[in-house]
């Protein structure tokens, strides 16, 4: 008993040293850079003739790995074009931007990495990015950018603090076997056409229903552009959620109607899918509206489906739709900041953006590249890079997370027949509001 | 046996077995969708044998990742490590709170019960600080020196050592032990059941331990297993194939400590010393 | 005033903090620090991010919370839980343990089988669960096939958490049965040959002898069971995506801390809210000692 114990002793002293010892060996980088031969005002990027590369840290979220790989190329011509920057990519494996959060408190942040729209006034108000104007050249060519997209990176104070890397927009996409056997030609133009023909593609047996003309998800980053199309808002502008008004709520109808009356639509948890486009290619719907995500997963996991896409029908008149965007950023902390930016603008360069989106697995924010690699022709992604010039893009201010919440809670019970629709919106709102006067 | 006691034992047996089935099967579809390709389990249906199985989601993780094999051995490092001290640290405080007089025990005992009920999404951030600045990112220790100790298992361990018969202390006293070599000579080799149950606990939580790994490690080479898998995720869709593979490699290590272990809860010499 | 008991007395105490001192650094460093920076935390306004500010503000964000009704539900809604999860589990518990510990065939392998859903890690639960919950999964189909009324479990805001105490029942469940099983080993044969002298049947022994003898080790799976309910993060976090709903169904009490601290990132009221859920947990546990009424340290 004596000698197991002392083994165990043994055994733990030995493994606490080696850990201790190995703590080097984990590669610690405790700061980002490598060498301190770069400076963060405007001298030479090659100042010192053979100074060691630069290094420069990029992270970013988890892909599939077709996407990895594709990334690394990107990286890989890069360095391969600029041998005095090295470039350390870091996956983030979940919860982004806790970490990110956490590593920008603790001052361990990387120089450049991703950041998703919906989170960017948010962290462009906190003061931890660096303004990006100053460092553009004429032949980045600024206005080669959708302009919808470029806005979303701009700070209240108009300064850029990122570059779109890429978008979607959301686009119909409908089954064209099912549409032949409901006799219908073309995609609906209008939304009333898509209320109209979705009656027609409801397929019911009995009580249950097979197949639903549309798949919906009652959330406010895909109905957003719902609540605008009768002039509604979701915030005003100190921020404040105003989405209770007659404006939005006959947007939200719409929607909510379809469900509830002529029970033609559904979300895809009720037929057991997980999302839009697993409802699509389970064909338990004959349309939905969903962005460039879907086409590879709909191409390589259900290859027998014939179907198309086009714009999303107009609502009021008006053409609409949500682009969802990220790009890049560099912490103002950075301390590489001249080969951040060569990064960064390579990345988001014609070069490095032509590379990144020609698998189609996102598409370009500048239009020289998109007309380049062909997508505004492309069959399936033309309707999405038609909608880039009049997307709204999912964001509205700093408070749009807690709105968002509160909206998403209460109106899937509207949008379950638990409540009706003005009591939840103005519910809704009416919580957002006192959560963001209690938080200033 | 009479007729009414076996009666009895048949129908223990039948429910254990009903039981044993509910257990299995979530495991059983985890299994098996490890073995199918993302079109057949996003297609729909319920079926347990695969229509087109495939090594492919294994061979990806395994051979596809080059890290595989490091990220396996991290955990595996770090799991033994913390449980080795757990055992070790968790053991003497709950010993010393349950047995020995020292003023200032029960404001410790209740300090002990107070940290486990805070909230860890509080603490991750003031952590973070803490191993960065003891200049640790990036490295094993960042990661088993706070998990070293639990105030969790030194509440456990103090309430398996309160009902502990004197008697054998007093009679290892009188041989001229002391404290410690009462603790570590007598009383420690008699509880290998708690232990066993803190080893299974334990292994199995630094195993699957993924929020900390996640913060403090930046460097590809120094993940650990639970994160390294999770990055089978894309921002819209799951990779559910990969994900299940992912599941079933993490969940068997765990299982086998358990199975190793779980011998130890067998009536052997109790704390009497009399059998 | 004899000299030696002094000394007697000196030794033991050296020998406590001598055993604790491990213990003691490792958790005061680790824990103990990052806890009083959140006690201090929650009297500021605080912003961490970019400029690092603390403004003073006393009771605020204590008062603030009388007013918050997302708080309130997410107090109803862990309330619920552990009042529905904890004598539920515990039972289970302590009735599996006690099958496993007899002389049953196949003991061995039923202990295995049992322990699996715990050795998985929660994450991967929750997934594997929300296939199963799926409106045409396995659990709606068993239930058809019984005859019983079907759900949609992740989406039907007032079954959401009924879904995840199931699942949470299932997976801890084990985990209490291996504590009871490690515990019921201690237990002297000697006590039930007696009782069988004395002509007890199985139920009498069990709550006679088995129960009592239990009692501190009850108590500590009980505790833990509160206290691990009033934690629940992990499962509601996956199973609503990090929003608590549908309709704010699933919203437990450190969701909602996360939500404030991270998403918000309004640290001083997160630490706020954590310190009534501390203080909580902190009374019902001494409710739970007084009932239980521990053995002091004799």
């Amino acid at each position: 008993m004596k000698k197991k114990l002392s083994l165990w002793m043994l055994l733990l002293a030995v493994v606490m040293v080696v850990s201790a010892c190995s703590g080097g060996k984990g590669g610690n980088e405790a700061s980002p850079s490598a060498t301190s031969s770069s400076s963060p005002s405007a001298s030479s990027p090659s100042a010192s003739p053979s100074a060691q590369p630069v290094e420069v840290t990029l992270a970013g979220w988890g892909a599939s790995p077709e996407e990895q790989e594709l990334l690394q190329q990107v990286l890989d011509e890069f360095q391969a074009k600029n041998p005095d920057v090295k470039v350390k990519y870091e996956v983030i494996a979940d919860r982004y931007m806790d970490v990110i959060k956490t590593r920008l408190i603790g001052g361990e942040a990387p120089d450049v990495f991703y950041l998703d729209a919906f989170e960017a006034p948010a962290l462009i108000a906190e003061n931890v990015l660096e303004p990006l104007d100053g460092y553009v050249t004429p032949d980045f060519d600024l206005g080669d950018f959708e302009e919808p997209m470029l806005n979303a990176f701009k700070g209240t104070d108009g300064q850029i603090y990122g570059f779109p890397k890429d978008y979607s927009t959301l686009a119909l996409f409908y089954n064209k076997k099912l549409f032949a056997e409901a006799g219908i030609d073309n995609p609906p133009a209008t939304w009333e056409e898509l209320l109209e023909i979705s009656k027609k593609l409801t397929k019911r047996n009995g009580n249950q229903v097979e197949v639903y003309g549309l798949g919906q998800a009652p959330e406010l980053a895909r109905q957003m552009f719902m609540i605008l199309a009768y002039g509604g808002r979701v915030v005003d502008e100190e921020g404040y959620a105003a989405f209770a008004t007659p404006e939005a709520e006959k947007g939200l109808a719409l929607v909510v109607d379809q469900h509830l009356v002529d029970k033609t639509a559904a979300q895809p948890t009720d037929v057991g899918a997980g999302w839009g486009g697993e409802m699509f290619g389970q064909q338990k719907a004959a349309m939905v509206i969903e962005g460039n995500w879907a086409i590879p997963f709909l191409q390589n996991t259900f290859p027998d489906l014939d179907f198309a896409t086009a714009e999303v029908p107009t609502v009021n008149g008006k053409k609409g739709t949500m682009a969802f965007t990220v790009a890049y950023v560099m912490n103002k902390a950075s301390k590489n900041k001249e080969a951040a930016w060569k990064l960064l603008s390579y990345l988001t360069g014609k070069e490095g953006m032509k590379t990144w989106t020609s698998k189609g697995f996102a598409l370009p924010t500048r239009k020289s590249v998109a007309a380049e690699l062909g997508y505004d022709k492309d069959p399936l992604r033309g309707a999405l890079v038609a909608g880039a010039p009049y997307a709204t893009p999912w964001q509205a201010g700093p408070t749009l997370p807690i709105v968002m919440n509160n909206f998403n809670n209460l109106f899937v019970s509207a949008y379950m027949g638990d409540m009706p629709l003005s009591e939840a919106l103005k519910q809704a709102q009416e919580t957002a509001n006192k959560e963001i006067r209690n938080a200033r | 046996m009479t007729f009414r006691s076996s009666v009895w034992r048949t129908v223990l047996y039948v429910v254990l077995i009903a039981y044993a089935c509910i257990t299995f099967i979530p495991f059983l579809w985890a299994l098996s969708a490890s073995f199918k390709t993302l079109e057949e389990i996003v297609q729909g249906g319920i079926r347990i044998i695969p229509q087109h199985f495939t090594l492919e989601n294994y061979r990806t993780i395994f051979i596809r990742e080059p890290y595989f094999l490091r990220w396996f051995l991290n955990s595996a490092f770090i799991a033994v490590t913390v449980t080795v001290s757990n055992l070790l640290f968790n053991s003497m405080a709950g010993y010393a709170l349950a047995r020995i007089r020292f003023p200032g025990s029960t404001l410790m005992f209740y300090s002990v019960l107070a940290m486990i009920m805070v909230p860890g999404q509080l603490t991750i951030i003031p952590q973070y600080l803490i191993i960065k600045y003891f200049g640790w990112l990036n490295s094993y220790q960042a990661v088993i020196v706070p998990m070293a100790a639990q105030a969790t298992y030194i509440f456990m361990m103090r309430q398996f050592f309160v009902n502990f018969p004197r008697e054998l202390e007093e009679a290892a006293y009188i041989d001229g032990l002391r404290r410690s070599g009462v603790f570590f000579r007598v009383v420690l080799p008699l509880a290998k059941p708690a232990l066993a149950a803190q080893t299974i606990f334990i292994f199995m939580g630094a195993w699957n331990e993924f929020l900390k790994p996640l913060m403090v490690m930046s460097e590809k080479a120094m993940f650990t297993l639970s994160i390294g898998l999770n990055t089978f995720k894309s921002n819209y869709i799951s990779f559910w194939n990969y994900i299940m593979a992912a599941s079933i490699i993490m969940t068997v290590p765990a299982l086998i400590i358990y199975i190793i272990f779980n011998r130890h809860f067998v009536k052997g010499v109790t704390f009497t010393g009399i059998k | 005033m004899a000299k030696p008991r002094d000394r007697l007395k000196l030794r033991e105490a050296l020998a406590g903090y001598g055993f604790m001192t491990p213990a003691v650094l490792i958790l005061g460093c680790f824990m103990l620090i990052p806890i009083g920076y959140s006690i201090f935390l929650a009297f500021h306004k605080v912003d961490l991010l970019g400029e690092v500010s603390y403004r003073f503000i006393g009771t605020a964000n204590f008062e603030r919370m009388a007013d918050d009704p997302r708080l309130w539900i997410a107090l109803r809604n862990t309330a619920k839980y552990a009042l529905v999860v904890v004598p539920t589990q515990t039972l289970l518990a302590l009735l599996l343990a006690s099958i496993l510990n007899m002389n049953l065939r196949f003991r061995y392998f039923f202990r295995a089988a049992f322990y699996l859903p715990t050795v998985t890690s929660s994450a991967v639960l929750v997934l594997i669960f929300m296939w199963i919950y799926n409106a045409n999964g396995l659990l709606n189909k068993a239930l058809d096939a019984l005859g019983l009324p079907t759900y949609n479990w992740l989406g039907d805001p007032a079954v959401a958490l009924t879904g995840i105490m199931i699942m949470n029942i299932w997976s801890t469940a084990p985990l209490f049965m291996v504590v009871f099983l490690a515990a019921l080993q201690d237990i002297p044969d000697t006590l039930y040959e007696a009782a069988d002298l004395d002509g007890a049947n199985w139920w009498h022994k069990f709550w006679k002898i088995t129960v009592p003898m239990l009692r501190p080790v009850t108590f500590y799976v009980v505790v833990m069971g509160v206290i691990g309910t009033f934690q629940l993060f992990d499962q509601s976090y996956i199973f609503s995506a990090g929003s608590g709903g549908p309709n704010n169904s699933t919203l437990t009490m450190v969701l909602l801390i996360y939500q404030y601290a991270f998403s918000v990132l309004d640290m001083g009221y997160a630490s706020a809210i954590a310190f009534l859920l501390a203080v909580t947990i902190m009374i019902a546990t001494l409710i739970q000692r007084y009932v239980f009424k521990e053995e002091r340290l004799g």
